[in-house]
């Protein structure tokens, strides 16, 4: 029986380089941040989200699934024919993804972001009665990150919104922000985003960040 | 051994052959389909979602047994077994509701809440800073919520027919004593504490919960700030004072340190003053607080700690007329002294077990010199509590809490080196279960028992309370419970054996959020019973006794809506209250002075992007306080005019972490009577002369500056609520 065992596990690891192939993790993740990044539909990201929860009870190590379930619950919100408390419990949702993938791989400027993101959504859910309270923690998040990864994309892009916006309502000068935009554009630009793709990371953000440079001109 | 591996393979290439398609309805308790929800075989890929009527079909490659998860946001995750044999399967599933205690139907019978994180609250943390015509006073926002009278030559908080000692106040769940500052007759004081510690308030109006005693009317429970968000530095200069606050923070750690100075003696030799001051209040206070957090809530055993220390010193001066005589009257001269500290924690093991209690300490001492005759009183607050709270289930819950405090006071006339105290040590537990029958409906019932070594009494207090929630969102809760409270310190030094006064409490409200807008209707009526009754003055209290009682009823309502005008949030409440009692020097059931049938009040907020700035209004109204007129038969049998305050504010943000702030109390310049005083003695003509009681000044305006000063450029002092 134990020869069994060898031969299958061999059988496996002899396999695996020649055919290159996805394992079906992989596989399912793949096309679902995939269906996640192309759609605004609100059944759609709530399928994705569903997939990923099935994917994160098969895969109870990686990060990824619950960081994207965190995601496409986080754009469910940014739907405008919700309810603001179903908004609200999409969002805490997602609050509590981002606590499950934070306890598996601690001091990920990624998920440090995602969380930024998601106050992001709770302050524009209800810009007057949140954004006080909520830009202050936004920003805080956002710097958390920052000091981790100082060239993550997704961090520059989410900082330059908020300076933007905040810049907007002071009358003051958009430079800051509008560098921060560019900054994080050319970031993205550059990246090789196959390769990122690839391996499962987050490549989110450029459309945002277009935007805003757009806007910048 | 070839064998072996043949079988292994053809059991693989099994698999790939005959595929189940399982389909079917995931409903509801109701049968209505429930879209969105994830449907899978557990430890496969193989799954996925409803669609917009609950039904769903897929195709799975896997054979034998096997369990079908059901899994939909506020519904049980449901299993069901499977047999996949290649042939089409149909499973239906109807999911129960799992019980939320966050969306779950909450109890709003008597109680209003400011809170970030809760849904049926009536106001926001914020909104007790910016609420205008407040100026900073937290009882001052809290007056333009139903159930409040505003009686204006004291500042107090009057809740609903009772008087200003009917209402406990808390932080952090430990009780605070003398928690307004002192002052002299018919000059209104403040709340000490500034409302940007505090990060929620609970507001009772009546039939509150059993964790609260001693307060006949109303308990006010005040939440401080959990971890702020960063190290800065709070200046503020302001027309009547100054001060300095500085926040230091930790990863798991804080500590605000802040002081501030007063002094409206400036302020008021520019605007014109109707009372007559020979020192201009002025104060000084310092404040500590610190806060440490452990553990991690989302897994296992997490808690915090919070110590917070307050001090302070006022003092003033002023000279107050004699009705029917011509002179400056009374020179009342008050030093006052105060310190407040307390500790408290919080701890959950994550098994459903929530401990949490503390230690508090209030001392107030007041040195007094009426005239030429100086005298001293010193009241003191210890209050140690514990409680447990355990989850026995989604369902239900049990709290359990024992406190022990002890009353202290006493009184001097320095001059005479006459001298009397008593000290007072109370005992109380409480138990109160909540159960939820469904995510619609709710039952709490509570004991509170008490004994007082002093009153040589026990006493047992039950308290109920049930919410239901309806289709649309709307729910209404009924609250009921008796009350307990013993005379203030000032009666029962003169009899310190008396008992307790008691009442109880009716409640019924409904309560809608939706869109938001905001809609609170409420009728309540209260029992008063064994009020204490005397003859002779206040200060000369003759037969003191029990023998008093009475009524309040009413009704009132509360409206907000940040929804019809574009960037206004307004408020407007009305309050009716029917009350009268026996009690103090009364023979027969009066209205009180401090309950006017009608009140209102509205509160609008005008935000103006361009100007980079906030507008305030608010108006309070009510019809009138009853007053004693000794030159007629009867008790209390007049009622001065309406009284009513227009003030208007407006909060300007230059820079993100500047904030100017200018307000003014009665723009209308209306001259508000509160009541009248009558001479002890009548005139040669036998009529009692009078002087009205009335305001300070016509009007009181405020300007601030605000600056932040932290790494975060953008950041203000606002941004922590």
């Amino acid at each position: 029986m134990k020869t069994v065992t060898r031969i299958i596990a061999l059988l496996f690891i002899v396999s695996l380089p020649v055919s290159a192939q996805d394992s079906p993790y992989q596989k399912a993740m793949k096309k679902e941040i995939a269906a996640v990044l192309h759609t605004d539909s609100l059944p759609q990201l709530q399928r994705s989200a569903n997939a990923f929860a099935r994917i994160a009870e098969l895969n109870p190590t990686e990060w990824q699934p619950a960081y994207y379930q965190a995601l496409a619950c986080t754009f469910q919100s940014f739907n405008k024919t919700l309810a603001l408390d179903k908004k609200d419990e999409v969002l805490a949702m997602a609050d509590e993804l981002i606590k499950k993938a934070d306890a598996l791989s601690p001091g990920n400027a990624e998920i440090i972001t995602m969380q930024a993101f998601v106050t992001i959504a709770k302050l524009s859910a209800d810009p007057a009665g949140r954004g006080q309270s909520l830009s202050g923690v936004a920003m805080q998040t956002l710097g958390k990150s920052m000091a981790i990864d100082s060239k993550n994309p997704r961090t520059l892009v989410l900082t330059a919104q908020m300076e933007f916006g905040m810049a907007q309502f002071f009358g003051s000068g958009t430079e800051k922000a509008c560098g921060l935009a560019k900054q994080s554009l050319a970031i993205f630009s550059a990246q090789d985003e196959e390769a990122l793709k690839a391996a499962l990371l987050p490549t989110w953000g450029k459309n945002q960040a277009e935007g805003l440079v757009g806007k910048c001109k | 051994m070839k064998a072996t591996f043949t079988i292994i393979i053809l059991l693989i290439s099994n698999l790939t052959f005959a595929q189940t398609k399982v389909s079917g309805k995931v409903t509801d308790a109701k049968g209505n389909g429930l879209p969105g929800v994830n449907v899978y075989l557990k430890g496969t890929y193989d799954g996925t979602s409803t669609d917009s009527q609950g039904a769903y079909a897929f195709e799975t490659e896997e054979k034998g047994a096997q369990l079908l998860t059901v899994q939909a946001l506020g519904f049980k995750t449901q299993d069901l077994a499977l047999q996949c044999e290649g042939k089409a399967l149909t499973a239906d599933v109807k999911l129960a509701e799992r019980i939320n205690v966050l969306t779950a139907v909450t109890i709003t019978a008597g109680a209003m809440e400011a809170s970030d994180e809760k849904k049926s609250v009536v106001l926001k943390p914020l909104d007790i800073v910016t609420t205008s015509g407040a100026m900073g006073d937290i009882t001052a926002a809290l007056l333009t919520l139903p159930g409040t009278s505003t009686v204006g030559n004291d500042g107090r908080l009057f809740v609903r027919g009772g008087d200003a000692s009917e209402t406990a106040i808390f932080i952090d769940g430990m009780q605070v004593g003398n928690a307004f500052g002192s002052t002299a007759s018919n000059v209104p004081t403040r709340t000490r504490f500034s409302p940007n510690l505090f990060k929620g308030s609970f507001f009772s109006t009546g039939g509150y919960s059993a964790e609260y005693g001693q307060a006949l009317s109303s308990a006010l429970a005040l939440n401080t700030l959990d971890l702020p968000l960063r190290n800065q530095g709070d200046l503020s200069v302001m027309t009547p004072g100054g001060g300095y606050t500085q926040t230091l923070t930790g990863k798991t750690q804080a500590l605000t340190a802040s002081a501030n100075y007063y002094n409206l003696a400036p302020y008021q030799s520019m605007i014109k003053q109707h009372f007559d001051w020979e020192q201009a209040p002025e104060s000084w206070d310092s404040e500590i607080s610190l806060r440490r957090k452990w553990g991690n809530a989302a897994k296992s055993s997490a808690g915090m700690l919070k110590a917070y220390f307050h001090t302070e010193g006022n003092r003033m001066a002023i000279w107050q007329k004699i009705p029917g005589d011509d002179g400056r009257g009374d020179r009342v001269q008050l030093r006052n002294n105060y310190a407040y500290g307390n500790v408290s924690f919080r701890q959950s093991n994550g098994e459903g077990w929530l401990l949490y209690g503390g230690a508090a300490f209030s001392h107030n001492k007041d040195a007094w010199k009426l005239n030429l005759d100086p005298m001293r009183q010193v009241t003191t607050l210890a209050h140690a509590k514990m409680v447990a709270v355990k989850d026995f289930s989604p369902r239900f819950s049990l709290k359990n809490g024992v406190e022990w405090y002890i009353k202290g006071y006493s009184e001097e006339l320095t001059g005479q080196n006459l001298r009397r105290d008593f000290t007072d040590h109370q005992l109380n537990h409480f138990v109160e279960g909540s159960y939820y029958f469904s995510n619609r409906l709710v039952m709490v019932g509570g004991l509170r028992t008490g004994y007082s070594s002093l009153a040589r009494q026990a006493w047992a207090d039950p308290r109920f309370s049930m919410a239901y929630k309806f289709e649309n969102e709307g729910q209404v809760s009924f609250a009921a419970g008796q009350f307990h409270q013993l005379a203030d310190e000032k009666t029962r030094i003169h009899d310190p054996g008396l008992k307790n006064t008691s009442a109880t409490h009716y409640i019924l409200n409904y309560f809608i959020v939706s869109n938001n807008r905001t809609l609170r209707a409420e009728a309540f009526y209260k029992d008063y019973n064994h009020l204490v009754t005397w003859q002779g003055t206040a200060i000369r209290p003759e037969n003191i006794a029990r023998n008093g009682s009475g009524y309040a009823s009413g009704f009132d309502l509360f409206y907000r809506d940040k929804k019809t005008f574009k960037s206004i949030d307004f408020w407007i409440t009305y309050s009716f209250v029917d009350s009268k009692r026996q009690f103090a020097a009364f023979a027969s059931r009066v209205q009180p002075s401090f309950a006017p049938k009608h009140n209102g009040s509205v509160v609008a907020k005008h935000f103006v992007g361009r100007m980079k700035s906030q507008l305030g209004l608010s108006w309070s109204w009510n019809s009138g306080y009853p007053y004693n007129d000794p030159n007629l038969p009867g008790e209390m049998q007049r009622k001065t005019g309406i009284y009513s305050d227009l003030s208007l504010s407006w909060s300007y943000l230059p820079r993100p972490n500047v904030i100017i702030h200018a307000a003014c109390s009665n723009v209308l310049g209306r001259s508000n009577v509160f009541g009248y005083r009558y001479a002890a003695q009548p005139d040669e003509t036998g009529s009692y002369a009078s002087l009205p009681v009335g305001q300070g000044a016509r009007r009181f305006a405020f300007i601030g500056l605000f600056i932040t000063l932290s790494k975060d450029k953008n950041a203000n002092q606002l941004n922590n609520l």
